[in-house]
């Protein structure tokens, strides 16, 4: 009887977790991006191409969690040379620290919208807290291959010096404007 | 003021040169080896500018400058504890490659086995061909330090070429601060006192380590093309070969260095002409 009990317990417990329907980050639909100062000119824009990750979300059972894998490698600003240099140890050191990720772990909800998602930002090895603010968030059924669909958009600022990428300051910005666009395809 | 110390110029050459003229300078009749603690005192001034105070996180460039600065104090103070000529070449180029493997260990570990089996003999290769060059200049201070200048020029102009300002900037740092201290020599001759610590081998450290550790960063953090060491690690061979030798103290570092400025102009022109053939002027 007790077993039982506590076979029960331990069922229930991660109740929401285990409603909440799992995705497969699309990365040819998730668009990580970045916006920095130039010398005090103008906003520099740049994205990385190739991330990859999962996602959990249910407004039921107000369960919203992503991780996220971005490859520093794949910095793209435009401009080749630039790039280049923004791979080497004056940026991100892609060699020593060739991934970026996020991992969440908590949200605050607005009705049945997930409006902050609150997670560790690890750039250079230096993980640290940073909250999200999600501007969009939308799922349903994809209208060409049926499966089920969540996207959302989110926003943070950061400074770059927290994670030791101290190169250029304060010629070229210490804070970044972070942008991010997913797409998380169910099964 | 802060804007003027913020300046990669100010940082890498103007208070790197003054500090290594005047620690030298300021030494010279106290101890031999005040070269070296020149070449330390002008690159921590030139460190903390560049990078802070900060260590973390522990980069593969912040390794090398706690390295170069342990090289500095290894090779002013080890001499005193190896009296044995022998052990003190075998301690300069293990240390050196022990210190490229603590950098280079967490990239090497991703790659595959070959891949980092080439590295690794190639880094020893380099290690030991830069060091015997330096070796045959130890016991002629002009030598020495026209080696010591062209490589460190030569490594640091190249690194900056390679895509990496900042790898660059600690190599030309080490170029001005010795640039400061080959000055003093020339200038301020009759230095009288204490050990002869730059004829010892152990003396060459401060020389050898940035050279190897900031060249091989450059080449595996950055872009800087492998086979531009080459010729940098060759430097001090082919200041090894200069007859010359005058009874002016200027003449001798003037034929000293210019090995190692040709060679230096030669590979950096080479590795801007491999640059910029990639993209547009960024």
């Amino acid at each position: 009887m007790k077993k039982s009990l506590i076979l029960a317990s331990i069922a229930l417990l991660p109740l929401g977790t285990l409603q909440a329907a799992d995705y497969t980050i699309d990365p040819g639909h998730t668009y990580a991006s970045f916006a920095i100062n130039h010398l005090g000119f103008s906003t520099m824009r740049g994205k990385f191409n190739e991330q990859k990750g999962t996602m959990k979300y249910d407004p039921a059972s107000k369960v919203a969690e992503v991780s996220i894998e971005i490859d520093a490698t794949s910095i793209d600003t435009g401009h080749q040379k630039r790039d280049e240099h923004l791979r080497s140890p004056d940026f991100l050191n892609v060699v020593e620290n060739p991934t970026i990720t996020f991992k969440s772990t908590g949200a605050t909800w607005n009705g049945d919208k997930v409006a902050t998602v609150t997670g560790n930002l690890t750039i250079m090895g230096v993980s640290k807290p940073v909250t999200l603010t999600v501007t969009s968030v939308n799922c349903g059924t994809h209208p060409f291959n049926k499966k089920q669909v969540c996207g959302f958009d989110a926003e943070t600022s950061i400074k770059r010096s927290d994670f030791g990428v101290n190169y250029g300051i304060p010629n070229i910005g210490d804070t970044m404007d972070l942008q991010i666009e997913v797409e998380g395809v169910r099964g | 003021m802060e804007q003027l110390l913020d300046r990669p110029e100010i940082q890498s050459a103007v208070i790197p040169f003054i500090v290594g003229l005047a620690v030298a300078a300021g030494l010279r009749k106290i101890t031999r080896g005040a070269w070296i603690w020149a070449l330390f005192a002008a690159f921590l001034c030139s460190a903390l500018l560049i990078n802070g105070t900060t260590l973390m996180p522990l980069t593969g460039t912040r390794k090398i400058i706690l390295l170069v600065l342990g090289a500095c104090l290894v090779g002013g103070l080890g001499a005193f504890v190896l009296r044995t000529t022998n052990l003190q070449r075998q301690a300069a180029t293990g240390l050196v490659i022990i210190s490229v493997l603590w950098i280079f260990w967490t990239v090497m570990e991703r790659r595959e086995a070959t891949a980092a089996a080439i590295f690794v003999a190639g880094a020893v290769a380099l290690n030991l061909f830069t060091a015997w060059g330096l070796d045959l200049c130890r016991k002629h201070e002009a030598r020495l330090h026209g080696a010591g200048f062209g490589l460190l020029l030569g490594t640091g102009l190249c690194a900056a070429l390679g895509s990496s300002a900042l790898l660059g900037q600690l190599g030309l740092a080490l170029a001005a601060g010795c640039g400061g201290l080959f000055l003093a020599w020339v200038l301020l001759p009759g230095q009288t006192g204490g050990e002869l610590i730059h004829g010892r081998p152990l003396a060459i450290l401060p020389y050898l380590m940035p050279a190897v550790t900031i060249g091989l960063a450059a080449v595996i953090f950055a872009r800087l093309p492998w086979y531009a060491l080459a010729p940098l690690a060759a430097i001090p061979l082919a200041t090894s070969l200069v007859p010359y030798q005058s009874e002016s103290r200027f003449m001798n570092a003037l034929v000293s260095s210019l090995p190692g400025l040709i060679i230096t102009g030669a590979t950096a022109f080479w590795v801007w002409q491999a640059g910029s053939s990639s993209a547009s002027g960024y």
